[in-house]
C-alpha cells in the first residue's frame, strides 16, 4: 500500500465522521453541500386523528404526535433523500422498534423495500423465518410484537433528487 | 421501562399517602401501561454505498412523551350490608384505584341520597375513612377522610380502601333498603374521554382523561333485616310401665322447634341445649329434621353430644331465614 492510498483514506474516514455527525443534528439543515452524506435521513412521529371533511366525512388524517398514552398508534415514517449530484446503491434503512413500542403486525410499508425484522437487531429475516423458542422448549414463528428492529432494503438506487420512504406502525405499550 | 419506585414517599402535607402504603396499597403492577412522562425516542439509520463507498448515517431522534392518563375505577368490596332500625356506624367497603399511568390524586365524595331505594342513610360525622389498619373494618386505628386536606394520591395501579360510614334512620320495615355511593375524582380534571389538561399531566405532559372520565362510583347497599329466632320446646316422659311418670329410669324426650321470623338471614344459626342435672343423655337419640345425628362434634354432620364445660346437645342450624321453616331438633335422656 503506498503513501497515496493511506492519505486517501484518511480524508474518506474524516468525511464519514463529518456525515453523521451533521445527519444527526436535527438544527443543521439538510443539503448536499460539500463534506456531508448523500443521504438527508428523516424521522418524524404521528398520530392518526379523526377529522371531518368538506362533505363532512369522518377522515383519518396524520398528524404530528401529540398526547401519546398507552394504546395509541404512533406512525414512525422515515424519509431518505438523496441529497447528491450521484445515484447511491445498495441502500437499506434499519429502525430499532422505539422502547416501550410494541410494533403492529403488518403495518410496515416501504415503496421498492424489502422488509425483513429482526429479534436482536442482528439478524434479520422474514417473519415466517423468524423463530423463538418458548419456556417449554418448543419452537415457534415469533409474534410482530416481539420483532425488536425492522430493516428496509430497496432494490433499486436512490438517484439524485429522489425520496425513499419507509413507515411503520407501533403502539405505547 | 421505568417502575415505580418499590418504596413510596409521601409528598410533603400528603399524609395519607404514607399511612396508606404502609398497609399495603401497592399491588403488583398490571401493566397500566407506560408511566407519563416516559420519552420514547425513535432514531433510524441508513446505509448506502456511493461509487463503491458505504456510508452510514443516522437520522434525527426523535422523542414523544407519553402524556398523562387519567382513570380511576372504584368497587365495592362488601356485600349488601343487613342492618337494624337506628343502628349507627354502619360500614360499607369501596376500593378505589388509579387504572391511569402516573400519580394522582382523587377528591372522594359520599352520596347517600339517591332514587330506587326506600330509605337515605344518614352519613356519619366524618362519613369517609381510610382503612388504615387494613381490617376491613372501622376501627379506631382508622384515618378520617377530610376532602382537600388528605386526598388520597395514588401510584398508578395502586388502589386505597375506603371505608363509608353511615347511620341507620329508624322506624323502617323489614326489607327496606338504601342505597350508599362513593365517587371518586381526579383531581387534575374530570371530563369526556379524550379531554386534554394541557401541561396538567406528571412532568407538563399533557393529562388526558381516559375511558372512566377520570372519575369513578359504586353504590352500596344497606337492608333493613328484622329477623328473630325462636325456638320452642317440649318434653315427653315414658316410663319403664307405660305411664308418663318422671321417675328414675324414665325417659324425656325433648323437642325444640327453632322458627326465624322476620326477613334476613340469621347466619350461622346453631342451638345448645344442656343435658338436665340428674339426667343423663341417651347415646344415638338425636335427630334433626327427622335425620339422624351422630353423637359425635367432630364428625361432619350438624351437631353431637358434648360433655364439655357441661353436658349438652348441639346443632349448627347454618344460614337460617323465614323461608327454611322450622327446624326441628329431637334427642332423649333418661332419669337418674
Amino acid at each position: 500500500m503506498n503513501k497515496g492510498t493511506l492519505i486517501l483514506m484518511g480524508a474518506l474516514a474524516a468525511l464519514t465522521a463529518a456525515r453523521v455527525v451533521a445527519a444527526a443534528d436535527p438544527a443543521q439543515a439538510p443539503g448536499p453541500a460539500a463534506g456531508q452524506g448523500c443521504i438527508s435521513l428523516k424521522t418524524v412521529a404521528q398520530t392518526e386523528e379523526e377529522v371531518l371533511n368538506e362533505q363532512g366525512e369522518r377522515v383519518k388524517r396524520l398528524a404530528p404526535a401529540a398526547k401519546v398514552v398507552p394504546g395509541t398508534e404512533v406512525v414512525w415514517t422515515v424519509t431518505a433523500s438523496n441529497v447528491c449530484g450521484q445515484a447511491v446503491g445498495n441502500v437499506f434503512i434499519d429502525n430499532p422498534v422505539p422502547e416501550h413500542m410494541r410494533y403492529v403486525a403488518s403495518s410496515a410499508l416501504g415503496a421498492g423495500a424489502d422488509i425483513a425484522f429482526s429479534l436482536d437487531g442482528r439478524r434479520y429475516a422474514a417473519p415466517e423465518q423468524l423463530r423463538v423458542r418458548d419456556a417449554d422448549g418448543s419452537e415457534r414463528v415469533a409474534r410482530a410484537d416481539e420483532y425488536t428492529h425492522i430493516r428496509w432494503t430497496f432494490r433499486n438506487a436512490i438517484a439524485p433528487g429522489q425520496v425513499a420512504l419507509a413507515r411503520f406502525r407501533a403502539v405505547l405499550k | 421501562m421505568i417502575k415505580p419506585s418499590t418504596s413510596f414517599r409521601a409528598p410533603s402535607g400528603l399524609v395519607v399517602l404514607g399511612l396508606a402504603m404502609l398497609w399495603g396499597v401497592s399491588q403488583p403492577a398490571a401493566a397500566v401501561g407506560v408511566v407519563a412522562g416516559t420519552e420514547i425516542q425513535n432514531t433510524a439509520q441508513v446505509s448506502y454505498t456511493i461509487g463503491s463507498t458505504p456510508v452510514t448515517t443516522s437520522s434525527n431522534t426523535v422523542a414523544v412523551t407519553v402524556a398523562e392518563v387519567l382513570d380511576v375505577v372504584v368497587t365495592l368490596q362488601s356485600a349488601t350490608t343487613t342492618v337494624s332500625p337506628g343502628a349507627t356506624n354502619q360500614v360499607l367497603v369501596y376500593r378505589v384505584t388509579n387504572t391511569g399511568n402516573s400519580s394522582e390524586g382523587f377528591q372522594l365524595t359520599l352520596n347517600s341520597v339517591l332514587g330506587g331505594d326506600e330509605f337515605d342513610p344518614v352519613p356519619a360525622t366524618p362519613a369517609i375513612y381510610f382503612d388504615t389498619d387494613g381490617s376491613g373494618t372501622l376501627t379506631p386505628a382508622d384515618t378520617p377522610y377530610t376532602p382537600g386536606a388528605n386526598d388520597p394520591v395514588l401510584l398508578q395501579d395502586t388502589f386505597v380502601t375506603v371505608l363509608v360510614v353511615n347511620d341507620i334512620p329508624t322506624g323502617l320495615a323489614n326489607g327496606a333498603r338504601g342505597l350508599s355511593q362513593l365517587e371518586a375524582d381526579a383531581l387534575t380534571g374530570t371530563g369526556a374521554p379524550g379531554t386534554v389538561f394541557a401541561g396538567q399531566g406528571a412532568n407538563g405532559t399533557d393529562a388526558v382523561v381516559g375511558t372512566t372520565g377520570a372519575d369513578g362510583d359504586a353504590t352500596g347497599q344497606y337492608v333493613v333485616a328484622d329477623i328473630t329466632l325462636t325456638a320452642v320446646k317440649t318434653s315427653t316422659v315414658t316410663d319403664a310401665f307405660g305411664g308418663s311418670r318422671p321417675i328414675p329410669g324414665a325417659q324425656i324426650r325433648y323437642q325444640v322447634v327453632v322458627t326465624a321470623t322476620g326477613t334476613g338471614t340469621a347466619a350461622g344459626a346453631s342451638f345448645r341445649d344442656p343435658i338436665p342435672t340428674n339426667t343423663t343423655f341417651v347415646p344415638g337419640s338425636i335427630t334433626l329434621n327427622g335425620n339422624a345425628v351422630t353423637d359425635s362434634t367432630a364428625d361432619a354432620d350438624a351437631g353431637g353430644y358434648t360433655t364439655s364445660p357441661v353436658p349438652a346437645v348441639q346443632v349448627a342450624l347454618g344460614d337460617l331465614t323465614q323461608a327454611s321453616g322450622p327446624q326441628t331438633l329431637v334427642f332423649d335422656v333418661t332419669i337418674d
